[in-house]
C-alpha cells in the first residue's frame, strides 16, 4: 500500500540532470586537489604516495581514499591521460572536468542505495521516505560536492549504510566494519567514532540484558574484522615504516583554532565577542592586546590570537569536545536502542563541530545528515532540526562566492527549505512527551533574520563598502549560523536526554 | 464560504476548494490504479514528482516550488555556451542583443534603425528596442564598458555573460512565467481539469527543452514574445478581448515572428464579433484598441524622431527607405513630418526584410525539403515568394476559417497551433528557432481536457522532441550538446516518452493511441536516434558535406507536416465540423 512518490531513484535522476548541467560551474581548489591525487596514485609507487609534494595539495586522506583515487585513475586514463601527470598543476581540460564531476555523481550511488535501505528498514515508511529525500537532495551536498567539489555523497553514503546496518542484530558486525572502512577513507569521521564504540560495545560485545556478561565470540569477530580492515589500509605503510609521515599528513596540528572563514561554532561566537570587545574595550576599561588585533580579520590560516579574551589552548577544545560527547554516550550506554544511537552520533557530531579545533564549515554535514534520519521522529525533534537546517546551509554560502553561482546556491537552498520544512511539518507526528522547549517562536524569528542577512552579505555590503571590510559579511554569516547551530544543539540535547 | 463565527474572530481554513482539487475531474490519465492490489501509481515520472502536492496543499507552496525548480534548470543551462561566443568575425545572437543595448543607450532615437547596419543593425520591432534600452541602462550601472559605443563590440566578458543571462531570466519571469501560470489555471478550469493535473501540465510546459535551450543557452528573448502571446490567449479565454489585443500587439511589437499567430488571432476576434450574433460595438472597440496599442508602440519612436529633428540632429545618411520612396505623392524633406515618416518607414523596412532569401540556413520546412530534390534557385525570387504566399494561405486558411466560424475558447490553442504550423512549414524567411512558435500553443494542449492522456501527450511529446532535435545542428555550434541531451532526455523521461519510455504507447491505459499513430511515432523516434548515431560516428561523403543536416531537415519537415495535420484534424473534430466518430480513439471522450 505504500505510495511513496517521487521515489529515491526518480529524485536521483532529476538531481543528476541538474548536476550535469552544473558541470561548467565554479570549482574550488579541491578540484585540483583531487586531480593531483589521481595523478599521484596513478603514476607513483605506493611507497611514495605520502611523500610526494610537487603540488602544495599533498595527499592528506587515509589510505582507502588513496586506493579509491587509484581505482578512479584507471578509468581517468581513457578520458584524458594528461590529468594523470603530476607536473600538470592546475590542469582542467573539459575532459578532466567531465570525468571528475561524473565520478562524483556516479559514486553517489552509494548514498542512493543506503537511503533506499534506510526506507526499507524503517517502520514508518512515509517519514523515512521524506527524510531520505531531504538527504539525497541536500543543498549541502550540492554545494560542496557538485559545485565546490568533493566526494561527500559517496562517504556519507557509507555512513548512512553503516547506520542502517546497525538496526538489526544480525548486521551489527557489518555496520561496525563499514564504519571502520569509512574511517580509513576519511578520518573526519573519527568524531563520530565514540558513539559507535559505545553502541557496539553495549549491544554487540556485552549481553543485551546484563552488562557483565561479555559475548566473547562477538568481541573476537569484531576485533579481527576491524584489525584486518585497518591492516589493509595502514598495514603496508606500517611495514615500510611510514606511519609517522602518514600521521603528520593526516593530522596537521599546526593549524589555528578557527579556520580562515570561521565555521559557525562556539569559537566563532567567542571570536565575534572578542571583536566586539576590541571596539568596546577602551570604553569599558578593558586592556586590548594591540598585536593580536588584526590577526583574525586578515583571514590567515594560522594561530588565532585574541585581543581581549584569553587564548584557547588546543587541549581545552579536546576536553570540551570529550565532555560534551561523554554525556550523551552515557545515556546511550544505559538505553542502547537504534534511535538513541543515531541521536548519540548526532550529539558527537555536534560536540566536535561546536568545540573542535580548526573545524571546517563543511563538517556541519556530520550533524545534519545523521540528524535528518531522526528529524521526523516527532515534532520536538523537528523543532530542533529547523534552525540547524537553515543555519547549516546558510553557513555554507561563503564557499561559493562567484556571481553566477550565487543564485544557484540561494535558490536551491530556499527551494529545499520550503519543500522539506513544509513536508516535514505535515508529516512529523505529535510528541508523546510534554513540550519542554519553546523553540518554535525562536526558530521562526531566526529563519526570518536569514533573509536580510543574505541580502546584506551578498549585495548591500558590497555597495556600501566595496572591497573594504571584507571580513564583515563572513563574520556576520558565521556568527548568525553559530547562533542557529548552538540553538539547535541545545534543543536537541534536551530532547535527546529526556526521551 | 464556511459560515463565519464573528465572536471568535477565527476564520476556519477554506478546505472546499482544495477538496475539489482531488475529487473534481478525474485523474485516470495520470494515476493508474491496480484494482487487484488496491494500489495507485503515477502514469509517468512527472506525476510522481507532483504526488506530494495532491490533496490539501496550497498553491502558495506548490507554485513557488515549481517556479524555483524551473529557475534552477534555466540558470544551470546558462553556464554553457551561447551563440557566437569567441567566434569572430560576426559572433552571434548574443552579440546582436548586446549591441542593441549599446546603440539604444548611446544614440539618438532617430538613428536606432539606421546605425551601421552591417554590424547587427537593429531589425526587431520597437518593444525590443525599448527593452534593450532599459537593459542597457541597468547594465551600465554595473559596468559601462559592457555597452561602450563601438568599443564594446564582440565583447566576451564572463561578467557580461552573467548579466545577460540574468536579463533573459528576469524578462522571462516577468512575462512568460506568470502568463503560463495564469493561462494553465484558466484553461484547465474551463476544460474541467482538476488543479493538481493542471500543475503537472504547468511543469511540463515550463520544462519544455526547446525554449530553455534557445533562450538560456543559445541566447534570445523569445519568451517575452511568447509570454505576451500566452497572456493574449489567456485574456481571450477570460473573455477580455480588448486586453488580448493589447497583449497581442505587445507580442508582435517585441518580435515580428508573432505574425505566425496573427491570422488565427484575427479570425478568432472577428468571429467573436459575428457569431453567435453580430456585435458592432465589440468590433469597433477591438479595432480602436488595436490601433491605439500600435500607436503607443510606435509613439516613442516617432515622437523621438520628431524631437531629434527639432533639436537639429540630422537624419542618418542612408538611402531613403523603400516604403518612403514608393509613396505615390512627393513629400517635402523639410516638412516637420518628414523625420517621423522616415523613421517609421525605415523601422518597418528593417523589421520586414523582404530582400532576403526564402530560407536562411537549413530549416525543416517544405521549401528546404523541396530544395533538396529540386533546386529553387532556378526560379526568380518573386516567383518563389508568390509560391510561398499561396502555400501559406492554403495551409492557414482551414484553421483560421474554423476559428472564425466557431470562435470558442477551447478551440483557440488548436487553431493557433495549426496556423503557426502552417506558417512555419510554408512561409518565407523562416529560422529553425521559429519552431518555438508552433510548439507553444501545442504544449498548452497538455493543460486541456484529456491533455495528459497518452493520445495527446504522445503527440505533443513528438512535436517537442522533434522540434528540439531539428535545432541540434544550431545548438551544436553553440557548444550546447550536453544541455541539449540532458534537457531533452529529462523532459522525455518526465513525460514518459521515447527514447526513455514507451508508456505513452501502451494499450492498457485510458485514451490509448492507435496502432497507426504508434507506428508513425516510433518511426520518427527511430529516425532521430539513428540520425544522432550517424551524425556523430559516420562522416558524410565528400561531395555531400551537408548530408546529415539535410537528413535532419527532411525528417523534421515530414514530422512537422504530420503534426500540422493532426492539429487540423483535431480542430475539425473538436469544433464539431467533422463528426465525433471520425476522431477515432484520439478524440474519444471518457
Amino acid at each position: 500500500m505504500s505510495e511513496l512518490y517521487p521515489s529515491i531513484a526518480q529524485c536521483a535522476v532529476l538531481a543528476a540532470a541538474l548536476k550535469i548541467l552544473l558541470f561548467p560551474a565554479y570549482k574550488s581548489t579541491d578540484f585540483e586537489v583531487h586531480r593531483n591525487w589521481l595523478a599521484i596514485t596513478n603514476s607513483l609507487p605506493v611507497q611514495e604516495w605520502y611523500y610526494e609534494k610537487t603540488s602544495e595539495w599533498t595527499l592528506d586522506y587515509p589510505p582507502f581514499f588513496a586506493y579509491f583515487e587509484w581505482i578512479l585513475s584507471q578509468a581517468a586514463r581513457f578520458a584524458d591521460p594528461e590529468m594523470l601527470n603530476i607536473q600538470n598543476l592546475g590542469y582542467d581540460s573539459w575532459q578532466t572536468i567531465f570525468f571528475q564531476r561524473s565520478t562524483v555523481i556516479a559514486t553517489e550511488f552509494v548514498l542512493i542505495y543506503a537511503l533506499q535501505k534506510y526506507i526499507d528498514t524503517s517502520p514508518t515508511k512515509k517519514t523515512a521516505h521524506a527524510a531520505a529525500l531531504s538527504v539525497l537532495l541536500s543543498p549541502g551536498l550540492l554545494i560542496i560536492d557538485h559545485i565546490h567539489f568533493q566526494y561527500n555523497g559517496f562517504l556519507y553514503g557509507i555512513l548512512v549504510l553503516s547506520l542502517v546496518l546497525a538496526r538489526k542484530q544480525s548486521t551489527l558486525l557489518l555496520s561496525g566494519l563499514f564504519f571502520a572502512a569509512l574511517l580509513c577513507l576519511k578520518h573526519i569521521y573519527l568524531y563520530l567514532a565514540p558513539a559507535y564504540f559505545v553502541y557496539l560495545l553495549r549491544v554487540y560485545c556485552l549481553h543485551p540484558r546484563s552488562i557483565f556478561a561479555i559475548q566473547f565470540g562477538n568481541c573476537i569477530k569484531l576485533g579481527i574484522g576491524i584489525i584486518s580492515i585497518f591492516g589493509a589500509a595502514f598495514g603496508p605503510f606500517a611495514l615500510w615504516g611510514q606511519i609517522p609521515q602518514l600521521l603528520s599528513r593526516l593530522f596537521p596540528f599546526s593549524r589555528g583554532l578557527c579556520h580562515a572563514y570561521w565555521a559557525p561554532n562556539v569559537w566563532s561566537m567567542y571570536s565575534f565577542t572578542d571583536r566586539v570587545l576590541i571596539i568596546l574595550g577602551p570604553y569599558l576599561g578593558i586592556p586590548v592586546d594591540e598585536a593580536a588585533k588584526n590577526s583574525v580579520t586578515r583571514g590567515l590560516v594560522g594561530d588565532t590570537s585574541f585581543a581581549v579574551l584569553p587564548d584557547i589552548p588546543p587541549i581545552w577544545t579536546f576536553y570540551l569536545t570529550l565532555f560534551f560527547q561523554i554525556i550523551p554516550l552515557a545515556k546511550l550506554f544505559v538505553k542502547p536502542d537504534w534511535d538513541t544511537f543515531v541521536g548519540a552520533v548526532t550529539m558527537c557530531g555536534y560536540a566536535s563541530f561546536l568545540f573542535g579545533w580548526h573545524v571546517h564549515e563543511k563538517a556541519i554535514l556530520l550533524v545534519i545528515i545523521p540528524f535528518s534520519l531522526l528529524a521526523l521522529k516527532d515534532r520536538r525533534y523537528l523543532g530542533a532540526f529547523r534552525p540547524l537546517a537553515v543555519a547549516g546551509h546558510v553557513s555554507l554560502f561563503p564557499l561559493l562566492f562567484t556571481v553566477h553561482e550565487f543564485p544557484v546556491k540561494t535558490v536551491y537552498t530556499v527551494f529545499w527549505l520550503v519543500a522539506f520544512l513544509i513536508a516535514f511539518d505535515r508529516l512529523a507526528p505529535a510528541s508523546s512527551h510534554h513540550r519542554i522547549f519553546l523553540l518554535d517562536r525562536f526558530s521562526l524569528l531566526y529563519i526570518a533574520v536569514a533573509i536580510p542577512l543574505i541580502i546584506y552579505c551578498s549585495l548591500v555590503h558590497h555597495l556600501i563598502f566595496g572591497q573594504r571590510y571584507e571580513f564583515l559579511p563572513l563574520m556576520f554569516t558565521s556568527s548568525y549560523s553559530a547562533v542557529g547551530v548552538v540553538g539547535s544543539w541545545i534543543g536537541f540535547s534536551v530532547v535527546y536526554m529526556s526521551s | 464560504m464556511a459560515p463565519h463565527n464573528p465572536s471568535s474572530g477565527h476564520k476556519p481554513r477554506k478546505r472546499r476548494a482544495q477538496d475539489e482539487a482531488v475529487s473534481g475531474g478525474s485523474t485516470r490519465n495520470t494515476v493508474l490504479v491496480d484494482a487487484s492490489a488496491g494500489t495507485r501509481r503515477p502514469a509517468f515520472p512527472l506525476v510522481a514528482f507532483l504526488w506530494p502536492a495532491r490533496g490539501h496543499v496550497s498553491p502558495w507552496f506548490t507554485i513557488p516550488i515549481i517556479l524555483m525548480v524551473a529557475f534552477l534548470f534555466r540558470l544551470a543551462t546558462g553556464f554553457w555556451g551561447y551563440s557566437g561566443s569567441n567566434s569572430p568575425p560576426m559572433h552571434g545572437d548574443f552579440e546582436a542583443q548586446r549591441h542593441w543595448m549599446e546603440i539604444t543607450i548611446h544614440l539618438p532615437i532617430s538613428q536606432w534603425y539606421s546605425y551601421d547596419l552591417q554590424w547587427w543593425g537593429l531589425d526587431y520591432p520597437p518593444l525590443t528596442a525599448y527593452h534593450s534600452w532599459l537593459l542597457g541602462k541597468i547594465g551600465s550601472i554595473f559596468d559601462p564598458e559592457w555597452f561602450a559605443l563601438d568599443a564594446s563590440r564582440a565583447l566576451d566578458d564572463p561578467n557580461l555573460k552573467v548579466y545577460m543571462r540574468g536579463t533573459a531570466l528576469v524578462s522571462e519571469y516577468l512575462t512568460y512565467i506568470p502568463a503560463a501560470v495564469v493561462l494553465v489555471r484558466r484553461y484547465s478550469r474551463i476544460q474541467g481539469v482538476n488543479s493538481w493535473e493542471a500543475y503537472i501540465a504547468l511543469v511540463a510546459i515550463l520544462m519544455q527543452p526547446a525554449t530553455i535551450l534557445i533562450d538560456h543557452g543559445h541566447f534570445q528573448y523569445n519568451t517575452v514574445m511568447l509570454g505576451f502571446l500566452l497572456a493574449s490567449i489567456s485574456s481571450m479565454m477570460a473573455g477580455r478581448l480588448l486586453w488580448s489585443c493589447v497583449f497581442f500587439v505587445a507580442s508582435l511589437g517585441f518580435k515580428q515572428m508573432a505574425l505566425f499567430y496573427a491570422p488565427a488571432v484575427f479570425a478568432y476576434l472577428l468571429g467573436s464579433c459575428i457569431f453567435p450574433r453580430i456585435n458592432v460595438v465589440r468590433f469597433l472597440s477591438i479595432a480602436v484598441v488595436t490601433i491605439i496599442s500600435f500607436a503607443l508602440l510606435f509613439a516613442p519612436l516617432i515622437l523621438g524622431a520628431w524631437f531629434d529633428a527639432y533639436r537639429g540632429i540630422a537624419l542618418p545618411e542612408i538611402e531613403t527607405p523603400p516604403l518612403l520612396a514608393a509613396l505615390p505623392f512627393p513629400i517635402d524633406e523639410k516638412a516637420w513630418y518628414y523625420a517621423p515618416m522616415f523613421q517609421l518607414a525605415q523601422s518597418i523596412h528593417r523589421i520586414f526584410p523582404f530582400a532576403r532569401g526564402i530560407f536562411e540556413d537549413k530549416v525543416a520546412n517544405i521549401w528546404c525539403a523541396i530544395h533538396t530534390f529540386h533546386k529553387l534557385h532556378r526560379y526568380s525570387s518573386t516567383m518563389v515568394q508568390r509560391a510561398a504566399l499561396v502555400a501559406t494561405s492554403a495551409a492557414i486558411f482551414p484553421p483560421c476559417f474554423i476559428l472564425f466560424l466557431k470562435p470558442r475558447k477551447e478551440l483557440l490553442p488548436w487553431g493557433l497551433a495549426a496556423t503557426s504550423w502552417g506558417f512555419f512549414l510554408c512561409s518565407y524567411q523562416v529560422h529553425e528557432k521559429n519552431v518555438l512558435l508552433p510548439l507553444l500553443p501545442m504544449i498548452v494542449f497538455l493543460a486541456g481536457e484529456t491533455g495528459l492522456s497518452p493520445s495527446i501527450r504522445a503527440w505533443v511529446g513528438l512535436a517537442n522532441m522533434l522540434g528540439v532535435w531539428t535545432m541540434f545542428p544550431l545548438l551544436k555550434r553553440d557548444e550546447l550538446r550536453v544541455p541539449y541531451f540532458v534537457l531533452s532526455l529529462l523532459w522525455a523521461w518526465l513525460i514518459g516518452l521515447p527514447p526513455i519510455s514507451l508508456s505513452a504507447y501502451s494499450s492498457q491505459v485510458p485514451n490509448p493511441v492507435n496502432v497507426f499513430t504508434t507506428l508513425i511515432h516510433l518511426g520518427v523516434y527511430g529516425a532521430m536516434i539513428a540520425w544522432h548515431f550517424a551524425e556523430s560516428y559516420v562522416a558524410p561523403p565528400e561531395n555531400k558535406p551537408d548530408l546529415w543536416v539535410v537528413a535532419n531537415v527532411l525528417v523534421g519537415a515530414a514530422g512537422f507536416s504530420i503534426c500540422y495535420l493532426w492539429c487540423l484534424w483535431n480542430l475539425l473534430v473538436k469544433s464539431g465540423i467533422a463528426p465525433k466518430s471520425w476522431g477515432g480513439s484520439k478524440a474519444k471522450e471518457q
